[in-house]
């Protein structure tokens, strides 16, 4: 069956029926965002709108708050992102390239951290936010996403610097480069579909973090769009499905984007991830 | 004035010693080639003449000057490795000018350069292509190139025909030969393959176990190996090596292997100490074998033509030896024969030492192998 | 040999070249170390710390009470209960994963059509943000207008609409099939890439000595799998265990405390009953926990690196 030439049509259905039913909550979420609110609450729902609107779009981007907190996501996403590689890519090429005294421990006890729960960390970030003033601030969570992105990042990036060939470095040492030197222009042009791998990762996980939001922001001026859209739009008394499925569809453009043009890199960045070690 | 002395050598890795108590001297513009099974130190030798490994203590100078904190760029050496080390991002041309743009050359300069060693290295045609473009003898080409172009006293090879498929290998050895002639440049060659070290060097340095065990030309190495480990480690197919005893008679020695007796002329052997009985070990290259109508009765026990030659397994009382036969002899196996040796050509160990007797001059023993490796014969 | 390794040892020094090397590779993980100490090891360290303390959120004045606070907790049905019902919604969550996992990796890795647009999209789920996922199915989910009860009730397998999030079972049941669904993509593309590397001549020779599909499936596939399957479940164990946005998002523990797993129950200490002290000892109390599947996978994959 396996080698069987050509393809296999009772296993594309199969398959297909699987993939189907697995990606259908997103997209009812993409047709509700789209339907009139009337065809929204009509007895019996119709699979498909009868009209197309866009007006929940609309109402989101004027009258809600949405865009200021899609803001601070980016800001803090992209943030923590460049943050992150920068001090990932140099502590990875320190982890495998050179050595010196508690290189191995450093490295086990940077996985240790991938694995911590934050709901340990959480209380005394909390406090500590609290007494250097950076509570409800975009940067405070900007440093609470770092707990758990560079221990990840550092993890990924190690495992993309140890695959890539040693004697590449060497060679640029020999020819007259210093270790920096041969590092800029040896090394990082070959890192860069993990440096890329990485960056992709780090950002989703950045833009979709809502714990450390919802405990360590608690006014406007810094929510992101996770605790942002759950706190404007569901109320105790009222819940504005439209614009929630509508708020929902703009909160995965990043990822859509992705998709579309990065999708090697998060499947790259899949293999390297703590699977193989 | 670029030639290069190493002296009390040592790297250790944790428990591990790699290379130990190393004293080389190689000659201006020698071609040396390091030479021994996988593991016996020539690879971390070669790194640290190079500067990618550290010695644990000892010193290194090239052209007289101590290079052990000098990093690699500083050495005046080039390298080619391997595995070739191409740059993948960079075409060839980049990849040839790395060296130069990492020293400052001006981009003129640098262009007629590389274009100058491209011509020398047939690789013109190439210069815009990324390496993964190329076949495996272009990228080594390319990073014979790359090692070309500035000009260093001292080339280090690191296996460097290795990934090639034998005919090409055999093409590459020549240029590298013709190669080193024309430029007139130190070379230091690491290989675990004798054919290449026997072909192209001046030299050859061989190691076993993280120690030198001698250090000579070709023929030397060949005919007057100093220990059984070179002994049998140098020549295809191996020397037969058997234990036995020698005896100093009255103008003669005999060497007995069981019922085997093998008469020398006295001075064969360099005799030291008041005994008239040395424990030996005793060598006889296939190619000292002959056929006669007289000598030691034996019998073939497996005939393996080549085509221009025939090596043949025989049994003489009791000991399986290997001889070089022409190819225009034809033997059977279960045939009876009888054998005679080159008694010139037979070489003497000391059966513990390991070390050469045969009375050849000052033997070049620098180091001695132990029991461990030979323990197996 | 030996005196020539003491030999060497006596006369050891650090050659400056080495040095300047071990010294750059310092600085440039110097960064690294710093922010984790600020940020992971000093929290981890207050973490404990604070659990030895009785403390008001709101004001954040605390008392020294010792261990007395991990003995309310052993003491405590709280902590066993929400224990229990962690273990419950991480069996169940990971149970589904793997079975669904497995069993859409192995239909990927078929010959089948538009094969890689497949294989990306079905890593959607994992990638979507939590929010996202938690208000597409509570849409779903909806008693009037949902199209999970709507369904159901024109099919007539029920005829009155369920409450999926608001009772018992169906709540448990809800956020494990909606864990599930968010996280088997991880175990489909960690097996696909597993099973992409299982030589073709394996399942030839299985063929050729009389296997059938599901002989070769138990005798080639499964044993291939298990190294991959171990890790696997050791970090979604972990992952699972942990997970705080899914559950809380979904029924914020109730109904009652139905599905509080422990860190909900953390959460709701700290900010809701105010306890920041007795939150801090539920925090490292799951820590301990999880400890031992965290050594079991990093002994698991130090001894990985080791043999690469």
């Amino acid at each position: 069956m396996r080698r069987r030439e050509g393809k296999s049509i009772v296993a594309t259905a199969a398959a297909w029926l699987v993939v189907l039913t697995t990606i259908f909550p997103l997209i009812w979420m993409a047709i509700t965002s789209i339907k009139p609110q009337a065809e929204l609450f009509r007895i019996p729902p119709a699979f498909l709108p009868e009209s197309v609107t866009f007006e929940h779009f609309e109402e989101l981007l004027e009258n809600t708050p949405f865009l200021t907190y899609f803001g601070h996501s980016l800001v803090i996403a992209t943030s923590t992102t460049v943050l992150v590689v920068v001090l990932g890519v140099l502590g990875a090429y320190s982890l495998v390239r050179f050595s010196y005294p508690g290189r191995e421990r450093l490295a086990i006890l940077v996985l240790f951290t991938y694995l911590l729960p934050s709901v340990v960390l959480v209380l005394p970030l909390y406090l500590l936010m609290v007494k250097v003033g950076l509570a409800n601030t975009l940067m405070s969570l900007v440093v609470a996403y770092t707990t758990f992105s560079l221990p990840y990042a550092l993890w990924l990036l190690r495992a993309f610097m140890a695959g890539t060939p040693e004697d590449l470095e060497w060679a640029a040492l020999v020819d007259g480069a210093s270790r920096l030197g041969a590092f800029v222009d040896i090394v990082l042009p070959q890192m860069l579909p993990g440096i890329i791998s990485t960056a992709v990762f780090t950002f989703i996980v950045g833009w979709n973090e809502y714990f450390y939001a919802l405990v360590l922001v608690n006014s406007d001026s810094a929510r992101p769009l996770t605790t942002g859209v759950m706190n404007m739009l569901i109320t105790s008394f009222n819940i504005e499905w439209s614009l929630l499925m509508a708020a929902s569809v703009m909160m995965s453009l990043p990822l859509i984007v992705i998709f579309v043009f990065l999708q090697s890199y998060l499947t790259r960045g899949f293999a390297a991830s703590g699977i193989k070690g | 004035m670029a030639g290069i002395s190493i002296e009390k050598l040592c790297k250790t890795f944790g428990s591990v010693t790699a290379v130990r108590d190393l004293d080389l001297e190689i000659a201006e513009t020698e071609f040396v080639s390091l030479l021994g099974p996988s593991g016996c130190g020539k690879t971390t030798t070669l790194r640290m003449l190079a500067g990618l490994d550290f010695p644990t203590s000892g010193t290194i100078r090239i052209g007289g000057r101590l290079v052990n904190d000098l990093p690699p760029g500083k050495r005046d050496i080039a390298m080619v490795f391997q595995s070739y080390a191409l740059y993948p991002h960079m075409t060839v041309a980049e990849n040839i000018a790395y060296p130069l743009r990492k020293r400052g050359v001006p981009r003129r300069e640098r262009d007629v350069k590389v274009m100058e060693v491209a011509r020398l290295l047939r690789l013109e045609e190439l210069v815009e292509r990324k390496p993964r473009h190329l076949s495996g003898g272009q990228q080594q080409r390319v990073a014979l190139g790359r090692a070309l172009v500035r000009e260093p006293q001292v080339f280090l090879l690191d296996e460097p025909l290795s990934n090639l498929d034998a005919k090409l290998r055999a093409h590459m050895r020549a240029e590298l030969i013709e190669l080193h002639r024309r430029i007139g440049k130190t070379m230091v060659y690491v290989t675990h393959d004798q054919l290449e070290a026997m072909t192209m060097s001046d030299r050859i340095a061989i190691l076993h176990g993280g120690l030198l065990q001698q250090f000579g030309t070709p023929a030397d190495v060949y005919e007057r190996p100093a220990n059984v480990f070179v002994a049998d480690f140098i020549g295809t197919p191996s020397m037969s090596l058997f234990e036995g005893t020698l005896h100093r008679g009255a103008g003669c020695l005999e060497a007995r292997i069981g019922s085997l007796v093998i008469a020398l002329p006295e001075d064969h052997v360099a005799w030291a100490g008041t005994s008239n009985t040395l424990a030996i070990r005793l060598g006889v290259r296939p190619e000292d074998i002959f056929l006669g109508d007289t000598g030691e009765p034996a019998v073939v026990k497996l005939v393996e033509p080549t085509g221009h030659e025939n090596i043949v397994l025989l049994t003489v009382h009791g000991l399986v030896m290997t001889a070089r036969l022409g190819a225009d002899v034809r033997l059977r196996a279960g045939e009876a024969v009888r054998v005679g040796f080159r008694t010139p050509k037979i070489h003497i160990f000391d059966r513990d030492a390991g070390t050469r007797l045969n009375g050849d001059g000052p033997s070049r023993v620098t180091a001695f192998p132990g029991r461990q490796s030979i323990g197996q014969r | 040999m030996t005196s020539a390794v003491l030999g060497g040892a006596a006369s050891v020094r650090p050659y400056s070249l080495q040095r300047h090397y071990a010294l750059l590779g310092m600085l440039l993980i110097a960064p690294t170390i710093l922010i984790f100490c600020a940020v992971i090891v000093y929290p981890l360290v207050t973490a404990i710390y604070l659990s030895l303390f009785s403390i008001y959120t709101p004001t954040l004045q605390g008392n020294w009470v010792g261990l007395a606070n991990f003995r309310d907790m052993l003491g405590s049905g709280q902590f066993w209960g929400a224990l229990w019902t962690n273990i419950v919604w991480t069996v169940g969550t990971l149970s589904l994963q793997l079975v669904f996992g497995i069993g859409t990796a192995l239909l990927l890795n078929q010959n089948i059509w538009f094969r890689s647009l497949a294989r990306s999209l079905i890593l959607f789920p994992y990638f979507v943000s939590t929010v996202v996922a938690v208000l597409v199915w509570r849409w779903m989910f909806n008693d009037v207008y949902g199209i999970l009860n709507h369904t159901l009730l024109a099919a007539h397998i029920v005829d009155m609409p369920i409450d999926w999030l608001g009772h018992m079972p169906n709540a448990m049941v809800s956020i494990i099939v909606i864990g599930a669904w968010k996280y088997f993509p991880f175990v489909v593309i960690a097996v696909l890439a597993r099973l992409q590397t299982i030589p073709p001549q394996l399942y030839e020779a299985a063929t050729i000595d009389g296997a059938g599909v599901w002989g070769r499936f138990w005798d080639v596939t499964l044993p291939q799998l298990r190294d991959v399957l171990v890790v696997i479940v050791l970090l979604r164990t972990i992952w699972d265990f942990k997970e705080f946005d899914l559950i809380y998002l979904l029924t914020g523990g109730g109904p009652v405390t139905s599905t509080q797993t422990l860190p909900i129950l953390v959460y709701k200490q700290a900010f809701g009953l105010n306890a920041m002290g007795t939150a801090s000892t539920y925090a490292i109390g799951m820590l301990l926990v999880l400890l031992s599947f965290m050594v079991l996978y990093l002994a698991r994959v130090g001894r990985g690196k080791e043999s690469a």
